[in-house]
């Protein structure tokens, strides 16, 4: 068990942003192009660096913590899920927070109504500025209601 | 000469400042909820790239004369938190990047943005 301590690690980062798709509407998981499309040049970047490190011997890769399969240099095959895994956790946080600001710059009056309101509105999909409630379907493209600058 | 992560990190971290301030200019850096989440994704750092690299026990090894030897927090080079924000910043920028343009945008992206600014 102790080989999949990295994997296992990378999971759990999973399961615990899970809920920001799920419950809280954040849409990354559900936009592959554009996740895949963002992903794309850090991965790049990160994964060259990584494969020259480990090359050089900068940084390595303990034996009894991950599952052994190598890429060239010695970089271990978890890391290329490192770095789909925690960016994405990133971008989760991200559209979540700025769902959650919008309903919140929405609601007015006391802190904890406030609060409850945005609560309520957030896990109901209730976005200000739109016609309808995000109903997940993706044509956000549609929304013709003028926005303010963030 | 310095030793290399440190050094490469922080070219890393400019490199994605550059890259916003001067080509992308997403505004990124002008969106509180940008910093918001930042600041969330470093709180959640802390137990994870702390559980990779503990010294007791660690999943990553780094060659000691490469790091900059400073650990402000449990075994995490201090280099790691540049190393993180070039990661997690050069991702949304470049998310935000392909929203702008139409790509899969979210609600609050669907309109023209130039006219914003």
């Amino acid at each position: 068990m102790d080989r999949y301590q990295y994997l296992i690690l990378m999971g759990l980062c999973v399961a615990i942003t899970l809920p920001l798709e799920v419950l809280f509407r954040a849409r990354v998981w559900r936009r592959p192009r554009r996740l895949l499309l963002a992903l794309t040049p850090a991965m790049a970047i990160f994964v060259a660096w990584d494969l020259w490190a480990t090359a050089s011997g900068t940084w390595g890769f303990s034996d009894d913590y991950t599952i052994g399969v190598d890429l060239p240099g010695g970089m271990a095959v978890e890391e290329l899920v490192f770095f789909t895994v925690i960016p994405v956790c990133g971008l989760l946080t991200l559209e979540t927070v700025r769902r959650i600001l919008r309903v919140w710059d929405a609601t007015s009056g006391p802190t904890t109504e406030r609060l409850a309101a945005t609560a309520r509105r957030t896990f109901a999909g209730d976005l200000p500025g739109r016609a309808t409630a995000d109903d997940g379907s993706g044509d956000a493209a549609t929304d013709t209601t003028p926005q303010e600058a963030r | 000469m310095p030793p290399i992560y440190p050094t490469l990190a922080v070219l890393a971290a400019v490199g994605v400042l550059l890259l916003e301030l001067r080509v992308l200019r997403t505004g990124i850096f002008r969106d509180r909820a940008y910093w918001i989440s930042m600041a969330i994704c470093y709180a959640f750092m802390i137990p994870v790239d702390g559980w990779l690299t503990k010294h007791s026990a660690p999943i990553v090894i780094y060659r000691p004369e490469d790091t900059s030897g400073i650990y402000p927090i449990w075994d995490i080079p201090l280099e790691e938190y540049a190393y993180a924000f070039a990661m997690l910043t050069v991702v949304m920028l470049v998310w935000d990047h392909l929203g702008r343009r139409g790509v899969d945008p979210s609600p609050w992206e669907a309109v023209p943005v130039e006219a914003d600014r």
